[in-house]
C-alpha cells in the first residue's frame, strides 16, 4: 500500500525517461569515443585498477563519461571511494576515512578525474 | 550566432545556417518554413534553402508548389540566373526560397557548387537558412558546405538524441557551431516521467538549446494549409518559434523548461492541485 502511494506520489521506478536516460548514456559513451565494447571494458578495467592502487572503490558505482561541451570534450570518470588505502605518509584527512568502515556503503565519497580530450 | 552575425553584419553578408538533425521526421523541414518566416516578420530578409534534392518539401511547407521554375541545381550548374531561381513567399516581402530540384540525385551537386550558390544570395539577405536532408551522407554534407552555424532539431526520443549527438560531433569537427532545438515535447509526458525533460536532454547532449517546441497539433494544419505556424500567434509552436527567431536575432529570451519543480509542487501536481 504504502508502495502504490510512494509511486502514485513521487512517480518512482516507473519512470521510463530513467531508461532513456541510462541506455543513451551507455550508447553515447560508445558513439563518441568511437571504442568498442571490448576496448570500452579493457578501459574501464584498467581505470579501476589504477584508482585501487590509492583507493578502496565501490565498483558498482564507477562511471565514465564523454561529456561534450561547447569547445571541449572532457572525459569524466567517476568513482564512489569507500576509503583511501593507507600509506606512510597519510594525511589527517585520509586516516580520518580509514576509520570508517569499509563495509558501509553510504559512506562513499566520490572521486571525479576529469581530462580535456 | 550573435559574434557571426556582428560580423557578418560588418561585411553585408547573411549569416548561413543549416538546419540538420541526423534522423529523420523530427522536424527539420517545419523549423526551416517556420523559423524563417518568424525572421521575416521581425524585418529580416530571409532565403530559405531546400538541399534535399530529389525529396523535396520545404516549397510544400510555404505553400509555393505551383510556383517553381528553377532550382538549386540550377544555379548550382549555371542553368540559370541566381535571381531567377527564388520564389517569394505569398505572405511576406521578406521571405524566398531556393527549392530543391525533385529529379535529381542527392551527389549531382558538391559542396563547392552548394558553396558557389550560397554565396549568390548572402549580399541580398539577412539570413540563409539551408533545410538538411536526413543522414550524414553527400546531402547532409552538401547543406553544411556554407554554414557558419547550425541548428540541430531533435526530438525527446532516444533514436532522435542518438543521432542528434551525432550530427553535432561531425559539425564540431567541420568546426561549425551547434545549437539545439527541442522539438515536439509534451510537458504532460515529462511531469510524468514518461519523457526526458529538457534539462535532461541538455544533459546527455552538452550544447546550448536555442528552442522548445512544444507538440501541437497547429502544425499539421499549418502543413496542410502551406502557411508556417508562426502566422497563427495561438498556436504555443508558432509562439514558440517565434521566441526562438528573437534569439537568432541576439535577443536575451529565456527558454521554458517547465522541469519537475519542487517536490511539494510535484505531489500537488500528481494529487491534482494546481500549485
Amino acid at each position: 500500500m504504502f508502495n502504490a502511494l510512494k509511486k502514485k506520489l513521487f512517480g518512482e521506478s516507473n519512470e521510463s525517461k530513467e531508461t532513456a536516460k541510462s541506455r543513451l548514456h551507455f550508447v553515447l559513451v560508445q558513439d563518441r569515443t568511437g571504442l568498442t565494447n571490448e576496448e570500452m571494458a579493457g578501459f574501464r578495467e584498467e581505470m579501476v585498477k589504477v584508482i585501487e592502487k590509492y583507493f578502496v572503490i565501490d565498483k558498482e558505482g564507477f562511471d565514465i563519461k564523454y561529456h561534450r561541451l561547447a569547445d571541449t570534450t572532457t572525459l569524466l570518470i567517476n568513482s564512489p571511494v569507500i576509503v583511501r588505502r593507507s600509506t606512510s605518509g597519510s594525511s589527517s584527512k585520509s586516516s580520518r576515512l580509514t576509520e570508517t568502515e569499509p563495509e558501509n556503503e553510504t559512506d562513499t565519497e566520490t572521486a571525479a578525474v576529469a581530462s580535456n580530450v | 550566432m550573435n559574434t557571426r552575425r556582428e560580423n557578418a553584419g560588418k561585411k553585408d553578408l547573411g549569416e548561413v545556417i543549416v538546419i540538420t538533425s541526423g534522423k529523420g521526421g523530427v522536424g527539420k523541414t517545419t523549423t526551416t518554413a517556420s523559423l524563417g518566416a518568424a525572421l521575416a516578420l521581425r524585418g529580416q530578409r530571409v532565403l530559405v534553402v531546400d538541399a534535399d534534392i530529389g525529396l523535396r518539401n520545404l516549397d510544400m511547407m510555404l505553400g509555393l508548389e505551383n510556383r517553381i521554375v528553377f532550382n538549386v541545381v540550377d544555379v548550382a550548374k549555371k542553368i540559370c540566373k541566381p535571381a531567377q531561381a527564388i520564389i517569394k513567399s505569398k505572405k511576406s516581402n521578406n521571405l524566398y526560397l531556393l527549392p530543391a530540384s525533385q529529379t535529381d540525385d542527392k551527389d549531382v551537386v558538391d559542396e563547392a557548387e552548394i558553396r558557389y550558390v550560397l554565396e549568390q544570395f548572402r549580399r541580398e539577405f539577412h539570413y540563409v537558412l539551408v533545410d538538411s536532408p536526413a543522414g550524414i551522407e553527400q546531402g547532409f554534407r552538401n547543406a553544411c558546405a556554407g554554414a557558419e552555424s547550425a541548428i540541430v532539431v531533435t526530438t525527446p526520443e532516444v533514436s532522435a538524441i542518438r543521432d542528434a549527438d551525432r550530427v553535432v560531433g561531425l559539425l564540431s569537427s567541420k568546426g561549425i557551431e551547434a545549437k539545439l532545438i527541442i522539438n515536439r515535447i509534451d510537458f504532460e509526458m515529462v511531469r510524468r516521467g514518461d519523457m526526458l525533460s529538457v534539462r535532461d536532454v541538455q544533459d546527455i547532449l552538452g550544447i546550448e538549446i536555442i528552442g522548445v517546441v512544444e507538440r501541437d497539433d497547429q502544425i499539421i494544419s499549418a502543413a496542410n494549409c502551406g502557411e508556417p505556424v508562426v502566422y497563427n500567434q495561438k498556436s504555443k509552436a508558432g509562439q514558440a518559434f517565434t521566441r526562438i527567431a528573437a534569439r537568432v536575432c541576439g535577443e536575451q529570451v529565456p527558454v521554458p523548461t517547465f522541469d519537475s519543480g519542487s517536490l511539494w509542487s510535484r505531489i500537488g501536481r500528481k494529487l491534482g492541485v494546481n500549485a
